[in-house]
């Protein structure tokens, strides 16, 4: 961090303290103090005891000044969501013709047809290639079983991704137009894509009504950000002489956009597509918990709330098969390729025709194939027997990561620290000897110039003593603001203090503090593990060989299938939620640190190695420096996915916003699931603005 | 049309500004009070706005051949995109045939652009998307003209510019050289009467760009068109002008032909400038004859008027006496001491 590398300029007369020392001094002023007015730490000095009374609305904010905020949202929101009712049930219900089409079509059509026109299709795109991926990929779902239940999850999308988009594309060309705008609409992006997909669910559900077009309208409007973002980016970079040449062509601005800055910015657009149709899928999937229509995510859903592992797991298979083929097939559209003959796909396409009527004359009805059942009753038995003869190293490491991890840092060392599990009960003593220990360590770094990083460190200490879940409120809004102020300045650290604060008089402050505790020993399991991989992988082009791979499938695949591997073998827990968020969120954190090691300028590299240095010296004298900024966005990206997995592990057990958020999607609480969403969106908005303006901090550092 | 003035200057450019930064407008309106050009530039530098283009005044003849010349970041890239009104200029006129173009509606100005005004661009400008004939059809298209038409037209055009055969393929298949033709034989394709090249050739290798700009003085020769080209380097200024300016941090320092730049700069930065040019090659005798012809003159090696001064010294390189100069028809108007011929030629290269 940025902060620590400020090394203090200590002047003759007083000290001369930098920004960051200043920051975590007082920040861990507060922090102390705090600490000193909690109860549960006894030091029988009289005045602090006699004082404790006074000040308990520090420690934790009273109710008596928690504002009703959720009724509040609830009924205007619910107000506002009457008013528009009538409007949105006639939408529904037009809406339910394209998809009873589409449905029908895919459902209905026999599956050599589905299938010839899919292989034909991926010929077209790309080749033989694309044609074999398509042909085995489809070829599975076939022989899985869920054909019916994928082609209905595949018309939600057909129905989805169109209405995104065009909304998408709409937006990005408004805000490229009127540059007034922009600014707005970004916000309005933001706010679509970190708010929680649960949570807009809830209010879809009050507004559309109980069935399936909830879910596709939930996934155009998950799915329109990426399209617009590209969109914008696309036009932006569109070449300043080729707008020219259009304007001095005579073009119209109509003309000049349709005809010229539209496709040359196609590739970003294209790119832009592909995330749009990944997330649309994610969505359509996830919006299973509302209700199933049979389609994959309600099969996974419903799999796994029995237990039914091999199942669970072949549907899950299905989902990550449909995002593959999808994916690769539309992101070689954003790709120069060069044209395949129209004549192969047609062949391919007339195959699958021939045996569709073949078999419909012949009456063979296929659609109920389900080659792989035996397949799922293996891994079923196989899952069973591996976790009845691992159960105990299972557990052990369950156990030990929950007691000696994930508890500490929830509730803190003083409280989870038990003779049960550790041996021994944590006294008065411990906290005094702890405490003495990181003071020294403390003064020791302080002493060689580094205070602000002695503070830190400090600071760190006793939020582990006191636990991320019981932290008093002035340590957490004191210590976003002072970070705020440091990355960027007092505009942020406002901003990010008010953002908070709404948090706090809400009164869903505690829960907020489980979702912080949960999301951030994630993420600093992610950045850890992720900084390693990512550092190797930019070292060694045989590791990248390995974890690209790695990389491109957890990345693809929709955030629901996550929790069934974890569920197989460590069962419904905190544990098994943190699992399944790292591994979704850890991915960023690689590609952006590899990224960032890799892509110094060549210039750089060759001074560097002209003035002698190896390559480690290389690697952390110079890469490493210059790849900050970019690592940083990499933090910033995990930390936004590991707050989006928040949510969907909800399903698998976590306590906080996430399972505020699906508690309310049960009950259709439309005021709870609004404020708990908001509640998240604005942790993750928190976040991003602060790692951010570090990030930009560095950046401007390095004069980028 | 509207008034089309035929004894106008094809382009007439009068005080004009181009200021970029917050509330341009009002702020150069109160600068104007601050005195000269200079005190109005030093005022609005110091509220921390940038003038790019300072009380630039020129015309362009029809069928001149215009060059505007300066370092990077003289502002001559702005110019000229205030000239063909791409960037809005803060004050000033320009007139295009007599017409104000500043006061053009989008309407006329789309008109215009479609008809009368051609733009080549330094990176080309070309359109990833479209083929070879259809970038060059495009302005043609933006007319409203027929596919065949317009495929005919292109390749027409594209003949002229020496690219005949290549006009299905795409720019990226194409070499930098070949590309700037593409820009070329598009910016031609309407037959403009006003000819903007934005340094055209700069992207280029020494050798195409040689080759290109005496394609570009023949293709010129036979179409005479107005032209505002501009370039970086003196010597293209040099070999393409009719007349140059020579700006400096947005200041128009000083217009003429290439051989008044030459010999006589108006300060040191355009000396410096014309430094290393070969000047015997850009100066005639005129500039260093004198009227007042000696009674007695014994040599007469038949300079003439307009001979450089490279070819006249090289014919009175024996003598020392000053030498007789006549015009076209053979009349005496003038001597010139062959002294004068080599001071002239090494007046810089010490």
């Amino acid at each position: 961090m940025s902060i620590a590398e400020e090394a203090p300029v200590s002047g003759r007369r007083g000290l001369n303290l930098s920004k960051g020392a200043i920051a975590a001094l007082m920040v861990l002023a507060v922090t102390v103090v705090c600490r000193l007015l909690m109860s549960d730490l006894d030091l029988s000095i009289e005045w602090i005891n006699e004082l404790r009374p006074f000040f308990e609305w520090l420690v934790s904010w009273p109710d008596a000044l928690t504002v009703p905020m959720t009724d509040w949202v609830g009924a205007v929101v619910g107000g506002f969501l009457n008013i528009f009712k009538p409007v949105a049930r006639v939408f529904s219900y037009l809406l339910e013709f394209p998809m009873t089409w589409v449905g029908g079509l895919l459902s209905g059509a026999p599956w050599p047809l589905v299938l010839g026109a899919v292989t034909a299709l991926g010929w077209l795109i790309g080749g033989a290639r694309m044609a074999a991926l398509a042909f085995f990929g489809f070829g599975f779902v076939v022989i899985s079983g869920y054909w019916l239940e994928g082609m209905n999850t595949l018309a939600l999308v057909a129905v989805s991704v169109p209405l995104a988009a065009l909304l998408g594309a709409g937006i990005g060309i408004l805000a490229f137009e009127y540059p007034k705008l922009k600014g707005g609409v970004n916000v309005v992006l933001d706010v679509m894509q970190t708010m929680p997909t649960f949570a807009y669910l809830t209010p879809l559900l009050v507004l559309f009504g109980f069935g399936p077009v909830v879910g596709l309208i939930a996934s155009a409007i998950f799915a329109a950000p990426p399209m617009a973002r590209n969109v914008l980016l696309g036009l932006e970079r569109v070449e300043p002489e080729i707008r020219e040449a259009a304007v001095m062509s005579g073009g119209t601005r109509r003309q000049q956009l349709f005809l010229v800055e539209l496709p040359a910015a196609s590739q970003q657009i294209m790119i832009g597509f592909n995330q749009c149709l990944m997330a649309a899928l994610s969505m359509v999937i996830i919006a299973a918990v509302i209700g199933g229509f049979e389609d994959i995510g309600w099969e996974v859903l419903l799999t796994m709330r029995k237990a039914l592992f091999g199942p669970a797991f072949l549907a899950g298979s299905v989902i990550v098969v449909f995002a593959v083929v999808i994916d690769r097939m539309s992101a070689a559209l954003a790709e120069p390729r060069p044209a395949q003959d129209k004549r192969v796909a047609l062949a391919i396409f007339a195959v699958g025709a021939v045996i569709a009527i073949w078999a419909a004359l012949a009456g063979w009805n296929p659609a109920g194939i389900a080659a792989l059942d035996g397949v799922a009753e293996r891994v079923d038995q196989g899952v069973g027997q591996f976790t009845a003869n691992h159960g105990t190293t299972l557990d052990t490491v369950k156990n030990s990561a929950m007691f000696y991890g994930l508890l500490p840092l929830r509730i803190g060392l003083s409280d989870a620290v038990l003779p049960f599990t550790w041996g021994f009960a944590w006294t008065t003593t411990h906290t005094l000897v702890f405490y003495a220990i990181f003071a020294a360590l403390a003064a020791l770094i302080a002493l060689r110039g580094h205070l602000a990083g002695a503070g830190l460190v400090l600071i760190g200490a006793m939020v582990l003593e006191i636990g991320v879940a019981q932290l008093p409120w002035p340590i957490l809004l004191f210590g976003v603001a002072a970070l705020g102020w440091v990355a960027s300045g007092r505009e942020l650290a406002i901003q990010v203090t008010v953002l908070l604060g709404l948090i706090l008089i809400s009164g869903l402050w505690e829960r907020a503090l489980l979702s912080l505790y949960l999301s951030g020993a994630a993420v600093a399991a992610c950045a850890l593990v992720g900084g390693i991989l990512g550092f190797w992988s930019a070292m060694s082009d045989r590791a990248w060989m390995v974890v690209r791979p790695i990389c491109d499938t957890l990345q693809t695949i929709p955030l629901f299938v996550f929790l069934i591997p974890v569920l197989m073998f460590f069962q419904i827990g905190e544990f098994s939620a943190f699992l399944a968020i790292c591994m979704y969120a850890v991915v960023p954190m690689i590609r952006y640190t590899r990224h960032g090691l890799i892509t110094t300028p060549d210039e750089m590299i060759e001074a560097a190695t002209a003035s002698g240095a190896g390559r480690w010296q290389t690697m952390f004298e110079v890469r490493a420096p210059y790849a900050a900024p970019t690592i940083l966005l990499g933090l910033n990206q995990t930390i936004l996915y590991a707050f989006a997995m928040l949510v969907i592990a909800a399903l698998i057990g976590t306590t906080g916003l996430g399972q505020s958020i699906y508690l309310a999607l049960g009950q259709a609480d439309v005021g709870l699931g609004v404020t708990a969403g908001a509640a998240m969106a604005i942790l993750a908005l928190v976040a991003d603005r602060l790692v951010q303006g570090f990030a930009e901090e560095r950046r401007q550092a390095l004069g980028l | 049309m509207t008034d089309h003035n035929s004894t106008a200057p094809a382009i007439a450019v009068k005080d004009l500004w181009q200021v970029f930064g917050e509330n341009a407008k009002p702020a150069l309106r109160d600068a104007r009070g601050a005195g000269d050009d200079k005190a109005i530039a030093q005022t609005l530098k110091d509220k921390g706005l940038i003038p790019a283009v300072r009380a630039a005044n020129f015309e362009v003849k029809s069928g001149e051949l215009f060059v505007i010349m300066g370092l990077s970041g003289s502002g001559k890239s702005t110019l000229i995109r205030c000239i063909s009104r791409l960037i809005e200029p803060t004050s000033g006129s320009v007139s295009i045939d007599g017409e104000d173009i500043l006061q053009a509606n989008d309407k006329r100005l789309i008109d215009l652009r479609r008809h009368k005004l051609g733009m080549v661009f330094q990176h080309f400008g070309l359109f990833p998307h479209m083929t070879v004939a259809d970038n060059v059809g495009f302005p043609l298209k933006m007319q409203g003209m027929g596919k065949t038409e317009r495929r005919e037209r292109a390749l027409e055009v594209l003949e002229l510019v020496g690219l005949k055969g290549r006009e299905d393929t795409y720019p990226r298949n194409l070499s930098g050289g070949q590309r700037q033709r593409v820009g070329i034989a598009r910016s031609l394709a309407v037959n403009p009467d006003i000819w903007f090249l934005d340094e055209p050739f700069s992207a280029l290798d020494p050798l195409i760009r040689r080759q290109l700009q005496d394609e570009f003085l023949n293709i010129q020769a036979t179409l005479k068109k107005s032209i505002v080209f501009i370039t970086h380097d003196i010597q293209e200024a040099l070999k393409l002008a009719d007349r140059i300016a020579i700006m400096k941090d947005g200041e128009v320092v000083q217009i003429g032909t290439p051989e008044e730049i030459v010999l006589h700069p108006v300060n040191d930065y355009v000396a410096e400038f014309s430094k290393d040019v070969p000047k015997g090659r850009h100066g005639c005798v005129e500039n260093v004859m004198t009227k007042d012809v000696p009674a007695n003159m014994p040599d007469d090696p038949g300079l003439k008027v307009g001979m450089t001064i490279e070819t006249a010294l090289a014919k009175c390189m024996a003598l020392y006496e000053p030498v007789p100069v006549h015009d076209a028809n053979g009349a005496l108007v003038g001597a010139v001491d062959p002294a004068d011929l080599a001071a002239a030629l090494q007046a810089e290269e010490t």
